[in-house]
């Protein structure tokens, strides 16, 4: 079945998309089962389509004057390496996995430096840089990732970047998810079952339980292995994308008992989501990007010359570092890594690198 | 019985005590003026009964050391003062006043000689005679002695009476003495005026020095023309009704409050009310021959209606309480005073005291004692009219700084309205983004508005000066002070529309905005940047700065050395991080200083060390299509230029196109960091709603019709293979037989032709 041959207009480009957008839950076999357009939409082929076409239209004069096909290719490559997503409006930075994940690793890339130089930031602090890379970034999802990194008090501490950056992550990439666990988290608090109705032979086990729960009350939190349940069946459900769900249930494992943030703690520092995720590194190596470390101690070469020297340097390092994705492709290293623990997680999404 | 001669101390103790009175009264009859005897009758106050007598005779030495005794202090003698006046004739009594005070003080004396008889009338003692004067006899009415005198003395004083120092508690009652002109009590203790109303001919009283509380008993002496109160216990002035030819009124050392009853004494030349419990002075109209008014030792804070006295010369304040020019300013209204005292109050520490009262009384001749030059009144002239511009002056000022003052409170208070205003919706907007962008704040916007409308003032033109020009409003303020261009509201933002003068734009080098909202700024910053091109330093305050990519709209300036943002409603300085990125986003501009402090070095580096990378990606991965569209179209020709040498051969520079970029003067790796404000930024997010919308539906059909297609091929592909076989097989039967096929095809071209 050829759904690429949709794509007409870059049909090269399509393929790449596609493949770095197959999640792990759809099989070859799934995408015949669905028609055409359904099939695009889900993988968020027509969101880029759309985008492109969107762009192509804001400049139009520009753009045809160094050729619609360039342009194509342009966007589309970009989009392979996330770059696509840079001073973008929040809309289209949240609109698809990709684009979280190429958010989150610009906003890694671009602010390692403030991390490195040790400086703890309050919440206000990180929301100001989240904002020049996405100047309407809003304020509610950095407050919810500073309450998981202090624990849902005392808002206006000092956060290390790291801290931050990984709880940003989980609740960036995952907010829908979230928001679904929060719910969740509130019923079972409250004594409610929210597996009641999808499924009854849990529950009837869990109702006898109800009793000590409520005595349990005292203690904080809900009980882990009632939490996994009901998180397996969010999972299942679930149309926007959730953490591996081996994973989320290896973290409720390890305890008795957790509260809401507990877990989003735990989310966060689990560094198998990290890779699952795949747009960080891994914590250790937060600090470390010796490409970008290279390139700034460039910078840096020319910052004591005067002004002149600087302008025209930068002018010289401009032309030459623009053109060439491939030396700085922000995805390239971090795909290697993928690949080791994809084929371990047995999911199907290597197919990318073959266009790249 | 020795004819006495009796030195009246009164004058001198009048004198004494400061009461600025001098009374030379001289009995022309008498021929030795110069020879001052006298004698005195005492009693010892613990023996009434008994008639001592003491040193009967004193020669005047002596005397004038008892006088000296009396005196208070050597201190007001050189104070005292008199009058210069006419001598008046008081029935065969001479009063006369002198101009000189020193001398008269040695002058002055009441010599009234006079032989006296008196007889005490006492209960226990009985009358027993006092020495050879005066017999007093106890009268019919007990509690009162009877006065006679031999008709010798009658005969020789026969219209004066002296009964000084006589220890008398009361008014001995006086009887056959109806011509009496002249009565003197001093230095009694005496409670109570009577027993004299008989004395109708009477003309000088003397009570002085006795324990007279009230005034009364005055009431028939209808020709009195002075009347001598001083030191006594005196709470009110009253009852001098009848009195109407008084002339001279001394009510020194007494405890009056407040002056009153005295409106109809209009032939009333001297008032003495020194050494009283005045307060302030007021009520004086009626007073038409008043000359000499002395208040010296009150606690006088304010004088009023001394301008209705249209005789008064001479005016003594002395030890009062005035403090201000302007609570005796009535004093600038008479024209008559020509003599004046201050001293002792606090007005006259002041240093512009003398020159200031001689200013506005023109009329002085002397002042606290001191004649007044006419150097002194010229002198006093310059430095009033200099003061007076001075006042104008600071009064202008102070009009002006008041003025800015409320104004300044005036914007402050609608900048706070607003910032509620601002982060309510803020708050607003921020929800919608998240959770339904399809809201339209702008509504939210436009209603808040109309709760508060703006007023617009208009411009005071009229308090403009050269150095300052300022134009204040109600709900915004400019302010040009040196190099220094202040604005304040949002109003004043408007101003940099006006048509400033080359010179004033070019003074200009510090910019300062308060109450304005950054976004409101940003807006006019292109206008900053050509009529003030030689502005350097901007400063901040309470201008809703609160991100860091807000300075991204600074670098669009042609240049600014300094960057003073003031924490006070710019939470962006709480942050740690904002010097580093100011310096590193507006690193073209080689800044010098911000918020006061220098810039080094270090800082460069580490600026660039945390936010270089920033650049660096922000330059080199941004696809192109995506810088375009974020630079503006000043930038789009230069980038159309990068494109073009990358597209020939990269690194190789155009010489002018090098030229016009060094004006720009900004890193283009940093060009893209940008900064559009927020509500620019919505309605630019709005178009690209609109957008989207149409490209959804346009890749919606073009999808749709890609698979339509995608499907009829791939039902053909399905039925091609069955197909072509089909063909085959059809065109296989056709030719099995190869005659009768060669016939039939011979057959259709013959059948052709």
């Amino acid at each position: 079945m050829a759904t690429e041959g949709a794509g007409n207009l870059a049909s090269g480009s399509w393929r790449v998309e596609l493949g770095s957008c197959a999640g792990q839950r759809m099989l070859s076999s799934e995408r015949l089962a669905l028609p055409d357009y359904e099939y695009l939409a889900q993988r968020h082929v027509l969101t880029y389509m759309e985008d492109a076409v969107c762009q192509l239209l804001e400049n139009k004069e520009d753009i045809s004057q160094y050729g619609i096909a360039r342009f194509f290719t342009e966007y589309f490559n970009s989009v392979c390496q996330g770059t696509h997503i840079l001073f973008r409006e929040f809309s289209f930075i949240q609109a698809t996995p990709h684009n979280r994940a190429s958010f989150l690793r610009a906003f890694w890339r671009c602010f390692r430096t403030v991390g490195k130089n040790g400086d703890l930031l309050t919440m206000k602090e990180y929301h100001c840089l989240l904002q020049l890379l996405c100047p309407d970034f809003p304020l509610e999802l950095t407050q919810k990732a500073a309450r998981i990194v202090l624990m849902d008090d005392a808002m206006d501490c000092l956060m290390s970047f790291s801290d931050f950056l990984l709880a940003f992550q989980i609740q960036f990439y995952y907010s829908e998810f979230l928001e679904s666990v929060a719910a969740i988290y509130q019923d079972l608090l409250s004594g409610k079952n929210p597996n009641a109705v999808i499924v009854p032979t849990s529950s009837s086990g869990q109702h006898r339980q109800r009793p000590t729960l409520g005595e349990a009350g005292m203690l904080e939190g809900v009980e882990a292995s009632l939490f996994s349940q009901c998180l397996e069946n969010l999972c299942d459900r679930h149309k926007y994308s959730c953490p591996p769900l081996a994973l989320v249930k290896e973290v409720l494992s390890n305890v008795q008992r957790l509260t809401f943030y507990g877990f989003l703690v735990a989310l966060s520092k689990h560094h198998g989501i990290n890779q699952a995720l795949g747009a960080l590194p891994d914590k250790g190596d937060l600090m470390h990007d010796p490409a970008m470390d290279e390139e700034l101690e460039r910078l840096l070469a020319q910052v004591p010359g005067l002004v002149n020297s600087v302008t025209a340097g930068s002018e010289a390092s401009c032309l030459p570092s623009r053109t060439p994705p491939r030396v700085g492709s922000p995805w390239r290293p971090l795909h290697h890594i993928r690949k080791v623990d994809a084929e371990s997680d047995g999911s199907t999404e290597e197919t990318d690198e073959s266009e790249t | 019985m020795i004819p006495g001669k009796y030195r009246s101390v009164s004058g001198r103790a009048t004198n004494n005590v400061n009461c600025g009175l001098h009374l030379v009264i001289q009995t022309s009859s008498l021929p030795e003026k110069n020879k001052v005897e006298f004698k005195l009758h005492k009693e010892t106050p613990s023996f009434p009964g008994r008639l001592l007598q003491h040193d009967l005779e004193r020669n005047y030495s002596s005397r004038q050391g008892d006088g000296r005794v009396i005196s208070p202090s050597p201190r007001n003698k050189s104070s005292c003062i008199s009058s210069t006046t006419n001598v008046t004739e008081l029935c065969g009594l001479e009063m006369k006043t002198t101009t000189s005070s020193f001398s008269a003080f040695g002058d002055s004396s009441i010599q009234t000689p006079s032989k006296s008889r008196i007889r005490q009338g006492c209960h226990s003692a009985g009358p027993n005679v006092s020495g050879e004067h005066i017999n007093l006899v106890s009268s019919s009415m007990p509690s009162f002695p009877i006065l006679q005198r031999s008709s010798e003395e009658k005969i020789l004083y026969s219209d004066r009476l002296t009964l000084e120092r006589q220890k008398l508690t009361v008014c001995p009652i006086i009887d056959g003495e109806e011509h009496l002109r002249l009565l003197n009590f001093q230095h009694n203790f005496i409670t109570r005026i009577q027993n004299i109303s008989n004395l109708q001919k009477l003309i000088f009283l003397d009570l002085y020095d006795n324990q007279i509380e009230e005034i009364s008993g005055l009431c028939t002496l209808r020709s009195l023309r002075v009347l001598l109160l001083g030191k006594n216990r005196i709470k009110k002035i009253s009852n001098l009704e009848n009195l109407k030819s008084l002339d001279v009124l001394d009510l020194h050392g007494n405890q009056i409050t407040t002056i009153e009853n005295v409106n109809h004494l209009c032939d009333l030349r001297v008032l003495n009310l020194a050494r009283n419990l005045l307060s302030h002075v007021d009520n004086l109209n009626g007073l038409d021959s008043l000359t000499e008014l002395n208040l010296r030792h009150n606690q006088i804070t304010f004088v009023r209606d001394v301008d209705n006295l249209p005789s008064l010369q001479r005016l003594f304040l002395s030890f009062n309480n005035i403090s201000t020019f302007e609570s005796v300013c009535c004093l600038a209204d008479s024209t008559s005073l020509s003599d004046i005292t201050f001293d002792g109050n606090p007005i006259a520490q002041e240093s512009w005291y003398r020159h200031t009262v001689l200013q506005n009384m023109m009329q002085l001749r002397q002042l606290d004692m001191k004649r007044i030059t006419e150097e002194e009144r010229r002198m006093a002239s310059v430095i009033a009219k200099k003061e007076e511009e001075k006042k104008r002056e600071s009064h202008k000022q102070s009009l002006l700084k008041e003025k800015k003052r409320l104004t300044i409170n005036n914007v402050a208070r609608k900048w706070d309205l607003q910032q509620q205003r601002v982060t309510n919706i803020a708050t607003n907007q921020d929800g919608k983004d998240s959770d339904s962008p399809s809201q339209d704040p702008c509504q939210v916007d436009g209603s808040t508005i109309s709760a508060f409308p703006e007023e617009t003032g208009s411009l005071d033109s009229g308090l403009s000066n050269a150095l300052q020009g300022l134009s204040v409003t109600d709900t915004y303020l400019v302010e040009v002070d040196g190099d220094t261009l202040s604005l304040y509201g949002s109003g004043a933002l408007e101003s940099l529309d006006r048509n400033w003068s080359v010179q004033t734009a070019g003074m200009v080098t510090t910019v300062s905005f308060t109450f304005i909202e950054f976004d409101e700024i940003v807006q006019v910053l292109p206008k900053l940047k050509i009529k003030f091109p030689n502005s350097l330093h901007l400063k901040f305050k309470e201008t809703n700065l609160v991100m860091l990519q807000q300075f991204n709209a600074l670098a669009q300036l042609r240049r600014i050395d300094q960057l003073t943002v003031d924490p006070q409603g710019n939470p962006v300085v709480s942050f740690t991080l904002w010097k580093y990125y100011v310096l590193f986003r507006l690193s073209h501009f080689s800044m010098q200083k911000i918020n006061g402090t220098e810039v080094t070095q270090n800082d460069m580096i580490m600026a660039e060390r945390l936010f270089g990378i920033l650049a660096h990606v922000a330059s080199s991965e941004l696809p192109q299509y995506r810088l375009i569209s974020i630079l503006g179209d000043a930038r789009k020709k230069q980038f159309r230029y990068l494109l073009e040498s990358k597209g020939k051969k990269p690194g190789i520079v155009n010489e002018e196109n090098n030229d016009s970029k060094r004006l720009a003067g900004e890193n283009t790796n940093r060009a893209t960091l940008n900064y559009t404000t927020r509500d620019f930024y919505n309605e630019k997010l709005e178009e690209i709603k609109e957008k989207k919308k149409f490209c959804k539906t346009y890749i919606e059909d073009l999808v749709k019709e890609a698979t339509e297609i995608n499907m009829k091929n791939e039902a053909l592909q399905k039925l091609w293979p069955q197909m072509f076989i089909e063909l085959v097989r059809d065109a296989v039967i056709e030719i099995r037989n190869k005659n009768s096929y060669m016939k039939l095809c011979l057959q259709k071209i013959t059948d052709q032709k």
